[in-house]
């Protein structure tokens, strides 16, 4: 009897352990798949900011979805877009089909985004996009409502103000030379990698700066891999560039600030070099990339709100880098997704989407509103400009990469002057003041 | 009832003489009815979508090993006639509402032109300027896709096209069904005598023109063959994923098939097909281990190449038949003597 009753107790016990250690008995969990190029650094980004968010939702207790709490489960779906399409869809249905996922989050490669986005749309899955810029994954929205109406633009902001808000730093770097150099007619050379996605805003460029009330000093194309561009940078030097405006996103950008550096080529470069974007580049440049500006999301110190720093300071911690743009997969999770089905009360893809199309709400990046066309339909795009999202333009400033856009920027002459917390102002490197200061 | 009966009874002599004396036989015959009935016993979505492009790559790896492996034309811009295929179709159904139906042969049509085009420029060159020479031609065209994004869409490739059918099971029959059937044309198209023909091109041209035989004409009958087939697979591809885009042009596409065929066992039409249906499922099988996923699709193929020179479908036909040294007709190896001419079997 004796022996019975230690046995019923055991059995008792690891009921009782099982029950209480395992946190989805009872309670189905909310599945999230994070979809992007797991071996590269943008689908990190993704299944980072995802990671962090999951931590601190599930570290609460999870979703209230109406009266329970359920916890988040992430999927990890390679899509290896930048190498096979294919790749990319089949994990879409991979993660839907088979891993029963109940939103989806990232994307980055447009083309295989737009083959993502119809598999999402099949499955009337939610799906916001967490990398691809292109206008057209929004316009669908729009055309087609009924279809399309489950995918919304997480981040970056649509590519025409990507194109803008570059613009608007040479306009600013070009204001700024203009006044402290006394350059009357300030010359841009625009410089670009050999690369498909460069080419209209090459095209954009040539034929705005006319209108900026500058000159194009010329244009330049060096290879995306470039080892060398000391010709390039000779050319530049001899067209009498004051300011280069670089549009990179592979390792020329790193060989082209080095070697501007070390020539002392006295002109601002301006633009976008995802390289300079990344903590490593001081080193890489071993210094020579003082002074580049480039376009930027995040940087440490620079607070768009009061959610920026905790956002930043957390990633920092726990993955010791600073988060880029599609790490606000955080965002989309935290504050888009997870507050949206509480105030819905349901998982119900439809009802969630009649929330979310109007909800307004703060991310460590600024604030999200959804779009509309000017036919009035929703296009489930993110409202760019002052008060929203605008990004920011950070200079590598003596070893540390400073915010130094928005500083009291104008979005029109009657519109309030903007400033983050933490923006620093620009500094002219020391070889173009002594070029031109007369 | 007497008929059906006497034709029955036929069909099934036929199939025990013709079929059953034979492994690869048996094997294709199963791999037949494998992939016609599968939908019988699931309809996962995801296995379907594996098989219905499985298929479609299928199409294309046969119709590279149709031109470079019989008749030794050797194109390593493959991905040209997939990627014209794929964006005439794309093109028609978009905006002149050519329904697949229409669109897909249309733009099989169209890359029988694109055939045409460069095989003409490339009568004169043999190896490896061949090869490099073909190799540029998917580049040309990817740096015209990108240079009228008006039409083609540029990066973005030209979405929101038909779906091939209205359900995945109908999709899967569509392309298992094509499938099938074009890679049986082409493989009876290598049987026949301008088969012959391909086979003797590709072992000693001069010979060939020296018994009359016009070889221009057949190589370039070969480039328009290959880019008929590789057009319908690329035509496929587009309604299938609704899109065609930049991708189906790029280098990394015309070097897979080579992979696939050179796996699988090139001048055999069935060794592509073998290949692909082996190693695209492979690759997403390998997805539970995400890191090494390319290294082992790398290790597996290396090791097949390092001890199969021939492909593995070669290899392993070879383990299983025996060649009659004095009819040349196949036999089950576990024979002493042909089943034809009764000779002894080594």
């Amino acid at each position: 009897m004796k022996r019975f009753g230690f046995v019923l107790g055991v059995l008792l016990a690891v009921c009782l352990v099982m029950t209480i250690g395992s946190p989805a008995w009872g309670a189905k969990v909310i599945k999230i798949g994070v979809i992007g190029p797991m071996k590269f650094v943008q689908g990190k980004g993704h299944w980072n900011g995802a990671t962090l968010a999951a931590e601190e939702i599930n570290a609460k207790g999870g979703i209230q979805v109406g009266k329970k709490k359920m916890k988040i489960e992430l999927v990890k779906a390679d899509s290896n877009e930048f190498l096979s399409m294919t790749d990319a869809t089949n994990a879409m249905e991979l993660a839907i089909t088979r891993h029963k996922v109940d939103f989806l989050v990232g994307g980055f490669r447009t083309e295989a985004v737009l083959a993502m986005q119809d598999i999402a749309m099949d499955y009337k899955k939610i799906f916001i996009g967490c990398g691809a810029a292109h206008p057209k994954l929004c316009t669908r929205v729009a055309q087609n409502y009924d279809r399309y109406k489950y995918w919304f633009r997480g981040t970056p902001f649509n590519s025409m103000y990507l194109a803008r808000t570059c613009f608007i730093h040479m306009a600013t770097v070009g204001a700024i030379l203009k006044k402290m150099l006394n350059i009357p007619k300030v010359k841009v050379a625009i410089v670009a990698e050999k690369a498909m996605w460069v080419d209209p805003m090459v095209a954009a460029a040539k034929g705005f700066i006319p209108k900026m009330g500058m000159e194009v000093a010329g244009i330049w194309r060096p290879s995306a891999v470039a080892t060398d561009v000391t010709a390039e940078l000779s050319a530049i030097q001899r067209a009498g560039a004051h300011m280069i405006f670089t549009t990179f996103s592979s390792s020329v950008g790193i060989t082209f600030a080095r070697q501007a550096g070390e020539l002392k080529i006295p002109a601002a470069q301006v633009g976008i070099n995802v390289e300079a974007q990344k903590d490593g580049f001081w080193d890489a440049t071993e210094g020579m990339g003082n002074y580049v500006m480039t376009m930027n999301t995040y940087a440490r110190g620079v607070e768009y709100n009061e959610l920026t720093a905790p956002f930043v300071d957390k990633y920092i911690k726990k993955f010791a880098e600073v988060p880029t743009y599609t790490a606000d997969t955080y965002a989309a999770i935290i504050y888009t997704l997870a507050p949206t089905i509480e105030e819905a009360g349901t998982l119900d893809a439809d009802k969630l989407v009649a929330v979310l199309e109007n909800r307004e709400c703060m991310v460590p990046s600024g604030k999200i509103r959804y779009t509309k066309d000017t036919e009035g339909r929703h296009l489930h795009d993110l409202k760019w400009g002052p008060g929203y999202l605008t990004s920011l333009g950070t200079q590598w400033q003596d070893g540390k990469l400073k915010g130094v856009w928005p500083n009291r920027w104008k979005a029109s002459k009657d519109a309030p002057e903007i400033t983050y917390k933490g923006i620093v102002p620009y500094k002219i490197a020391p070889w173009i003041i002594d070029k031109y200061k007369k | 009832m007497a008929i059906a009966g006497f034709y029955l009874r036929r069909l099934y002599t036929i199939f025990k003489g013709e079929v059953l004396v034979l492994p690869s036989r048996v094997v294709v015959f199963l791999f037949f009815l494998a992939v016609l009935f599968l939908p019988i016993v699931t309809q996962d979505p995801y296995l379907l979508r594996i098989l219905i492009l499985t298929s479609i790559f299928a199409i294309l790896a046969a119709s590279w090993d149709l031109l470079s492996g019989f008749t030794g034309q050797l194109n390593f811009g493959h991905a040209l006639f997939f990627g014209v295929g794929a964006y005439t179709s794309a093109l028609l159904n978009l905006h002149a509402r050519i329904p697949p139906s229409g669109s897909i042969p249309l733009g099989a049509l169209a890359a029988v032109l694109a055939g045409l085009i460069i095989g003409i420029p490339c009568l004169r060159l043999r190896g490896t300027y061949l090869a490099l020479t073909t190799l540029a031609f998917p580049i040309i065209l990817m740096g015209i896709v990108f240079a009228i994004p008006s039409i083609t869409g540029g990066e973005l490739g030209v979405s929101g096209l038909d779906r091939l059918s209205r359900s995945r099971v109908s999709d899967y029959y569509i392309t298992v069904v094509l499938m099938l059937g074009l890679c049986t044309i082409m493989w009876k198209i290598t049987d026949s005598n301008t088969g012959v023909i391909f086979h003797a091109i590709r072992e000693d041209e001069l010979a060939v023109r020296t018994a009359g035989i016009n070889t221009t004409r057949y190589k370039l009958l070969a480039f328009s063959l290959s880019g008929f087939f590789a057009g319908i697979a690329g035509g496929l591809y587009a309604h299938f994923m609704r899109i065609a885009g930049p991708s189906t042009l790029e280098v990394s596409m015309s070097f897979t098939v080579v992979i696939w065929a050179v796996f699988g066992g090139i001048v055999t039409i069935y060794g592509p097909v073998g290949a692909v249906f082996i190693l695209f499922p492979v690759l997403e099988f390998l997805r539970f281990w995400p890191e090494f996923r390319m290294l082992m699709f790398a290790v597996v193929i290396l090791f097949i190449l390092l001890y199969m020179p021939d492909g593995l479908l070669p290899w392993l036909r070879d383990k299983i038949e025996e060649e009659c040294p004095r009819c040349k007709i196949r036999n089950v190896a576990t024979r002493k003597t042909c089943r034809v001419c009764t000779a002894p079997l080594d």
